[in-house]
């Protein structure tokens, strides 16, 4: 089994900065690869690394089998990049930049640009420049897809989509994945990761902090909860949630209502609402900031654990 | 065929408002200046000229300005659509590779399966074929003007004037392209571009007035394309090569750094 994407000790400085330091990655052949981690972590420094746009420093780096720098346009050809601030000032329409695009990567299938620009519900006929920036970003997201690359490296690939426009790029992720394409993304929303990853590496100052599967990340997710009960009985829900295993920061604005943060599954809390009768209940999806918090916070030699949240993160509302 | 040379192709195309724009400032240019001579040839311009002190219609290049061939050179080529196609070169040169990439739009081209090599070279190309275009339209109404305004140019003088007039802002505008190429600063191939074509044409005036400074020809590619009168005497072949070996020179240094460095998105 062979990785499309492997990278040892890669290190890479822009004059006195350091994006790069020392990043170890291997992108399995055939899975769905994720990377999160706050600005400036690298991510978008390794993804012009495996484009060779930018020329790493020192270290290892192997895409598809060959160097970037060596495998120059014919490697290019079997990747499809979307930039992660992706620009687009041309007057010319959007179908006639994919046509050119489509050149200059060769190999495009016929009709392959309208059926994915019709699954995007992207208009071919407009002025590029006048798109908004989620019709941009559908854009830059056929123009990846289009020549059915054996390596996916997408920055940041739903960001300023609308949910029903995710969902179908998470579609084309599955379904590139299901033909052999490899899919290297990026992003600072869990959820995406969760929905489409199989592996996801979280980054942290340009190197790799864990690689876990999306079945740990999950586990060791942290939760915003805030429930409400009908019931008089408030002394006791409180006394039971604060028992509960991954409970912490514990709030009680009023004795029906409470809120918390809630780390590993929801079962033992959902079981424990059961007794009441439950009025409101909402858990706040876990972003990049809360979930991971903890692990950016630990010194980097320790395991990740489930830490506890830090003030910083229990400010939220 | 339909897929030879896509950069180029697309640079044209990206580019045919600002070609429509030159061509039209050109054409004015040319129809105001070209047509005045005849009302002037008449005058006492001459006596007017040989009475402003030798030193000043040197440096203004109006030593011949009573002969078509003169006066054509001095108004047009030397001046005028010198300035012209200075500036659209460098801007062009400029904005092919630095200003792409502060736009942050090179990086989806890189991205793609071309080399930067064939980046450079093919809108490069692109430059050329541009200016050649202004350079038809400049010849083409020079000559349609030749015999109603009385220049008595002759029909090969003019090509070779205008080959040396699109050699020579093709220069500039590769100094501009391969500071850019190297840099990746619009600002900074614009002014290099500009330092060249300014410079030189400084350098051609102070040396056709100081003679201790007349070796500042040699340097000058101003001086390269117009010393030896082509409007008057034909293609100018040491001039023309100097020409040239500065361009190749510029895009080599362009190519060679451009290949190794980092591009910004």
């Amino acid at each position: 089994m062979t990785d499309a994407v492997r990278t040892e000790a890669l290190v890479k400085r822009f004059g006195r900065t350091t994006a790069l330091r020392g990043l170890d990655l291997a992108v399995p052949t055939g899975s769905i690869f994720g990377v999160i981690g706050p600005n400036g972590s690298g991510k978008t420094t390794t993804m012009r690394v495996v484009l060779d746009i930018v020329r790493p420093t020192s270290g290892r780096v192997e895409v598809l089998g060959t160097h970037p720098r060596q495998g120059g346009p014919a490697l290019r050809r079997r990747i499809g990049y979307l930039p992660g601030e992706l620009k687009l000032e041309s007057r010319v329409r959007g179908g006639d930049l994919l046509t050119h695009l489509a050149r200059i990567s060769g190999g495009v299938p016929q009709n392959e640009i309208t059926d994915l620009a019709d699954r995007l519900h992207l208009d071919l006929n407009r002025q590029v420049r006048t798109l908004s920036k989620g019709n941009k970003q559908k854009l830059g997201i056929v123009q990846a897809f289009m020549h059915r690359p054996d390596l996916l490296v997408l920055d940041e690939p739903t960001s300023g989509l609308d949910p029903l426009v995710q969902q179908q790029v998470h579609e084309l992720l599955r379904e590139a994945a299901g033909h052999g394409q490899t899919v290297f993304l990026s992003s600072h929303v869990l959820s995406e990761v969760q929905n489409t990853a199989t592996e996801v590496a979280i980054l942290r100052e340009g190197r790799v902090i864990t690689v876990n599967t999306v079945e740990e990340l999950r586990r060791s997710a942290i939760r915003r909860v805030h429930v409400e009960i009908a019931d008089a009985a408030a002394p006791a829900l409180h006394a039971l949630l604060i028992s509960l295993p991954g409970v912490s920061n514990l709030v009680e604005p009023t004795p029906t209502s409470a809120t918390l943060s809630l780390s590993g599954d929801p079962d033992s809390l959902v079981k424990t609402l059961a007794h009441f009768r439950v009025t409101e209940l909402t858990v706040e999806e876990p972003d990049l900031e809360q979930s991971v918090l903890g692990l950016y916070e630990t010194p980097l030699s320790e395991a990740p654990s489930e830490t506890p949240l830090s003030d910083t993160a229990a400010d939220d509302e | 065929m339909s897929n030879a040379l896509p950069l180029f192709r697309r640079a044209l195309i990206e580019s045919w408002r600002s070609m429509i724009a030159w061509t039209l400032g050109i054409a004015a240019a040319l129809l105001v200046y070209v047509p005045l001579f005849s009302s002037i040839s008449n005058t006492d311009l001459q006596a007017l000229i040989a009475n402003l002190p030798e030193a000043l219609v040197e440096t203004i290049g109006y030593t011949n300005i009573g002969t078509g061939a003169g006066y054509v050179q001095s108004t047009f080529f030397g001046l005028i659509g010198f300035a012209l196609f200075t500036i659209a070169s460098i801007a062009w040169g400029a904005a092919t590779i630095a200003g792409d990439e502060e736009n942050g739009t090179l990086e989806l081209t890189l991205a793609h399966a071309v080399s930067r090599s064939q980046v450079v070279l093919e809108r490069g190309l692109a430059l050329l074929v541009r200016l050649l275009w202004l350079g038809i339209v400049a010849a083409a109404l020079i000559l349609l003007l030749n015999v109603p305004a009385g220049l008595d140019l002759e029909v090969v003088n003019v090509l070779a004037a205008t080959t040396m007039l699109v050699l020579l802002t093709l220069s500039t505008g590769s100094v501009a392209l391969a500071v850019g190429a190297v840099t990746g600063r619009r600002g900074l191939a614009t002014a290099a571009g500009a330092v060249v074509a300014i410079g030189g044409y400084a350098a051609n005036a102070i040396a056709n007035q100081v003679d201790d400074l007349e070796w500042l020809h040699t340097i000058s590619p101003y001086s390269w394309a117009w010393g030896e009168q082509p409007l008057m005497d034909g293609l100018d072949w040491v001039g023309f090569a100097e020409l040239l070996a500065l361009t190749l020179v510029a895009l080599a240094i362009g190519l060679a750094v451009f290949a190794r460095r980092d591009v910004d998105g």
